[in-house]
């Protein structure tokens, strides 16, 4: 009726003014300028997960983040501005991570920003930003899937995760015959942290000769790990790969191998022990005793600049080296790569801090050398396999490391 | 896969689906005489689990002598949320707002756990979790069997309330009829204030047994609640009964499908099950058929 | 009366058009695309549930449907990463139409409480099976071409195309409701026995009904994709969608064309400025929370419905003679 009529005619109204708007469209190609006033400081964004699935984990990024932003203020700030941290929460979801860098550039006008936590929410973030022209340094977006979007703007300081359980799959094909365990048993969380990481190591072990006698994964939102756990103890192999994202999902294998008195002479997950106190405070330090992890760092690493932050964490927040979370390690090397960039390229142009990270340039931060390759991967860092010995957590593989210790095999057994 | 595996699965899914049925107990009884569907209940869950942490951790009080406070407290909990909050829905819609309300409940009470006791995962301590006992050539968790245990006694203490007391009569009129029990004198709202109250509390107890099993905070809620509305309408919504059989059956499904196939398929053919069981038998398994649906 | 109405309608979209243009700041746009998406699929949603009766909670399985349709579509065709790629979201749409074909066919089988369930069950099958098959990618999800056009009004054709989607699903709903296919999916819904009695093919028209509603929310999620430029199984098949879908249109009013509309605009920019503001996470949890809950208890049938009855008492108490209406029985009536 009338109303109808009304409401169309004010539809054709909208497609032309819809049109005419495409035409008239204009852009005015905003870009950080690279300079900034003097006096004025300079404004450095991140969206981390403060709440939700990642927020253990955003929060420890957190802490790595005000670290690095409070030492680098101490020696003067970035080029004389003094450094300031806008962070934001996501709650975990990639929506609001979309929002949030949106609104960090356009909104509260950062300079620079600094990534998110998790490979999930990296890349919708490093899109989002990128059609700004700003960089995206971050140090938790390592599954292959963030490097195949061949983005120019994506630069992780951490070690790309497919190869993380390199050094461990070859110190067991390197085990003299007798020593050598017999069996294995893989399981994975599906997850693309974790499920890379598999295949790689099997590859290794099955050429020396170990039998895989359990290969199976689990839903990444599986919340009754037992019986799960329980066919793989039931499997009785001598060795247990398991691909874990959490301290929870480590945790509650552990518990049902002990439930079921079943104790395998090694056991390593891809993450979860690397948490320091989160971690021996949920299992007990009796149990953590010969747990393995992969990781490209710990608390008691031998680097200078990695030593001064871990002392500075424990002032700050208490606590052991052992304790520390490799989570703050990588947020720290993600600010000091921002600084050599910054310091190379004298300003904050993003267009020109791409273009130096992307030049071959080798730099130098808490977990070692950093230099990019053409993906924005960083793959200079050595992969290390850490083990729990005791109350220390220590560096055990490449066994040919100076920095290694011997390694603790075969696990002890199961102690509350 | 061999047979003493997929027997193992079975004794799983027994033990740990007997504490699901618990928590879900507490939700169908509240849909039965109430007409609300408590989407809360998973963060009450979460909740009993937290103050069973709480008076684990800081009072040093055993798990199991903890329940003496916790199913009390979250009785109270349970009336004054029904008293000050559900009493209010009313109206011809009020299985749509119930969901409403009680989910606007669960988002305060997650939001405030998660600012008193952080997003950290955090997981329940006794020396008996981590012990077993040798049974016929497998290892069975004490915490297991006691969970079971505990299941049993509660549910026994809840059928001896509906069947052989006089309040159970009352609620069990409820149940089948709340306009006709009405008018043959029953305090309607009284008997509904009383069965929140109750429901909510035998999840202090499924809590308990969840938080000493399972690593959690807060949003573990989601996935829990999620799978308690699944045991009840399987079951059929109301019937206490069913909700027992149901909860161990999903859980047996899907452990004896995990060892059987994967854990990856454990939850979809669980799923799958679900659907063509409520095609064949939309009431559920024990569910009353309704003559008019209005 | 009803004209005032109309150019209320009228002058709100107007608002709507303009928005982008007034407010530049991409901040808010996004925030605007997420809402406008979520204004469509809560209509749409409403257009089935609220006059059926029937509440589905699994509407995310259309929305995964048109995002992964979308994604697979560009990354099988090659598609070029320009404007070409909005071409395919009506595809999506109608990939989600043709899903819930046989979802709908099982689903509606069953009862009201059951329904909800199943409705439930057949989302997480959906979930599950997009991360467990390797033609969906798995848990790595799946990319879509990174588009790249005029930085400063990025957002913008995303905003326009959204509030298309939000017209279509309005306009849907208002065509249904006043048809007698509408008619019919009201009598079904005050009692379905009756109906049947009386000569409606009531599973024809549920069906039909639950197929239309899934067109303008598997657009949402195909323009979704595209907007983020990565898919993921869990989060375009995710149960929070399914329940804030349900919630903003009771909120805003079951039944009611306006309700929806209001409901997915107060809850999902709030939610999202609330986040941005109170980024302490669980903070704006309570806050939320605590809104919402006052709210419902308040206004019990939706927000609407409250202001209708407080503006029609009003305007009868002002009119001589008039009878007072009566607000337990105007819910959900046809405005």
């Amino acid at each position: 009726m009338i109303g109808k009529r009304k409401l169309f005619r004010s539809l054709g109204v909208t497609a032309v003014a819809m049109a005419t708007l495409f035409t008239i469209a204009t852009s005015s190609g905003a870009s950080s300028s690279g300079t900034i006033a003097k006096g004025q400081p300079v404004l450095i964004g991140a969206s981390l997960s403060l709440s939700g699935d990642f927020s253990a984990d955003g929060q420890a990024f957190q802490r790595g983040y005000e670290l690095w932003a409070a030492d680098q203020n101490a020696k003067g700030g970035l080029l004389g501005h003094k450094i300031v941290l806008k962070i934001v929460s996501d709650a975990s979801s990639p929506t609001q991570v979309i929002t949030n860098y949106q609104a960090l550039i356009s909104s509260d006008h950062v300079n620079l920003t600094f990534g998110p936590f998790s490979s999930l929410l990296t890349l919708p973030a490093a899109k989002a930003v990128a059609r700004y022209g700003y960089a995206m340094v971050e140090g938790a977006g390592g599954a292959p899937s963030v490097f195949q979007a061949k983005l120019t703007n994506v630069f992780d300081a951490a070690l790309p995760v497919a190869n993380g359980l390199v050094p461990f799959a070859k110190w067991i094909a390197a085990l003299p015959k007798a020593q050598r365990p017999k069996s294995i048993a893989y399981v994975t969380s599906t997850d693309p942290f974790t499920e890379p990481q598999i295949p790689v190591a099997e590859k290794i072990i099955k050429a020396a000769g170990v039998k895989t006698v359990y290969y199976k994964t689990f839903p990444a939102e599986a919340t009754d790990y037992t019986p799960i756990a329980d066919a793989v103890a039931a499997a009785n192999a001598q060795v247990v790969v398991l691909g874990s994202v959490d301290v929870p999902t480590v945790s509650a294998f552990m518990q049902a191998f002990e439930q079921a008195h079943y104790n395998p002479k090694a056991f390593i997950a891809t993450a979860g022990p690397d948490q320091g106190t989160t971690f021996t405070k949920a299992v007990g330090l009796g149990n953590a005793n010969g747990m393995m992890v992969p990781n490209a760092w710990f608390g008691g690493s031998k680097n200078a600049a990695s030593e001064k932050m871990v002392a500075e964490y424990i002032k700050k927040y208490g606590g052991t080296a052992s304790g520390v979370n490799a989570d703050v390690a990588e947020a720290y090397a993600v600010g000091q790569v921002i600084t050599a960039a910054v310091k190379a390229t004298g300003g904050f142009d993003n267009a020109k801090i791409i273009t130096y990270l992307h030049s071959g340039v080798t730099m130098q931060s808490v977990l070692g050398s950093v230099k990019f390759n053409a993906l924005g991967e960083n793959n200079l860092p050595t992969a290390f396999t850490f083990q729990w010995q005791g109350s220390k957590f220590v560096e055990v593989n490449p066994t040919t490391d100076p920095g290694a210790t011997k390694i603790l095999y075969p696990k002890p057994a199961w102690k509350n | 896969m061999n047979g003493t595996a997929v027997i193992h699965s079975v004794i799983d899914g027994v033990l740990t689906g007997s504490v699901y049925a618990l928590m879900a107990t507490g939700l169908t009884l509240i849909f039965g005489v109430m007409d609300i569907i408590n989407v809360a209940q998973g963060i009450f869950v979460i909740l009993g689990a937290y103050l069973s942490y709480t008076l684990s951790v800081h009072l040093g009080i055993d798990l199991f002598v903890g329940l003496a406070i916790t199913i009390p407290t979250l009785f109270l909990v349970g009336v004054v949320v029904e008293r000050v909050f559900l009493s209010r829905i009313k109206g011809p819609e009020k299985v749509v707002m119930s969901i409403l309300v009680t989910y606007a409940i669960s988002l305060v009470i997650e939001g405030i756990l998660n600012m008193v006791f952080t997003v950290n995962d955090v997981e329940l301590h006794a020396w008996y979790v981590s012990r077993s006992v040798l049974v016929f050539g497998t290892y069975l968790p004490y915490i297991y069997l006691l969970g079971f245990g505990l299941a049993v006694v509660l549910l026994g203490a809840l059928y001896v309330m509906l069947y052989r007391t006089r309040f159970g009569a009352s609620v069990r009129a409820s149940l089948a009829d709340q306009a006709a029990a009405a008018l043959v004198g029953i305090n309607v709202k009284n008997v509904s204030t009383i069965c929140f109250g109750i429901g909510i509390a035998v999840t202090a107890a499924g809590g308990m047994i969840y938080g000493a099993t399972n690593a959690f905070n807060a949003s573990s809620s989601y996935d829990l609640i999620s799978r308690l509305l699944v045991i009840i309408v399987l079951g059929g919504m109301g019937s206490i009964g069913g909700a027992l059989v149901a909860g161990i059956m999903m859980i047996t499904i899907e452990d004896m499908v995990s060892v059987i196939w994967g854990p990856v398929w454990s939850s979809l053919t669980f799923f799958l099950i679900l659907v063509i069981v409520l095609s064949i038998r939309p009431q559920g398994l024990f569910g009353k058929q309704s003559v008019r649906m209005a | 009366m009803s004209r005032l109405k109309n150019v209320l309608w009228l002058l709100a979209l107007v608002a709507l058009v303009l928005f982008p243009l007034l407010e530049t700041n991409p901040t808010y746009t996004s925030i605007g695309i997420f809402t406008l998406i979520f204004m469509g699929c809560a209509t749409s949603w409403n257009m089935f549930s609220g006059y059926s009766g029937y509440v589905n909670l699994g509407s995310a399985v259309f929305y995964g449907s048109g995002a992964y349709t979308i994604a697979l579509l560009a990354n099988h065709l090659h598609v070029p990463a320009n404007g070409d790629l909005f071409w395919f979201v009506p595809l999506g749409g109608l990939v989600a139409m043709i899903v819930a074909i046989p979802v709908g066919a099982i689903a509606l089988r069953v009862r009201r409480h059951t329904f909800v369930v199943i409705t439930i069950a057949i989302f997480f099958v959906f979930q599950l099976s997009a991360i467990n098959f390797s033609f969906t990618g798995g848990t790595s999800g799946l990319e879509l071409p990174y588009i790249s056009w005029f930085v400063t009004n990025f957002n913008t054709p995303f905003y326009y195309m959204a509030l298309g989607i939000v017209v279509f699903a309005t306009l849907l709903s208002v065509a249904v409701r006043r048809s007698r296919f509408g008619l019919q999916l009201l009598a079904i819904r005050d009692d379905e026995d009756r109906a049947a009695g009386l000569g409606v093919k009531v599973f024809a028209v549920k069906l039909t009904g639950y197929t239309l509603s899934a067109f303008a929310v598997g657009m949402g999620g195909a323009l979704y994709a595209i907007f983020a430029g990565q898919i993921y199984p869990q989060f375009v098949f995710d149960p929070i969608f399914d329940i804030s879908i349900a919630l903003m249109a009771i909120f805003g009013g079951l039944g009611t064309l306006l309700g929806p509309l209001l409901g997915a605009l107060i809850l999902e920019s709030m939610q999202q400025y609330l986040t941005i503001r109170f980024s302490n996470g669980s903070l704006y949890l309570v806050i939320f929370g605590a809104l919402f809950l006052v709210v419902v208890l308040f206004m019990p049938q939706g927000i609407v419905v409250y202001a209708r009855d407080l503006f029609s008492n009003y305007a009868s108490r002002h009119e001589e003679g008039a009878m007072v209406v009566d607000p337990a029985t105007s819910a959900g009536t046809p405005s």
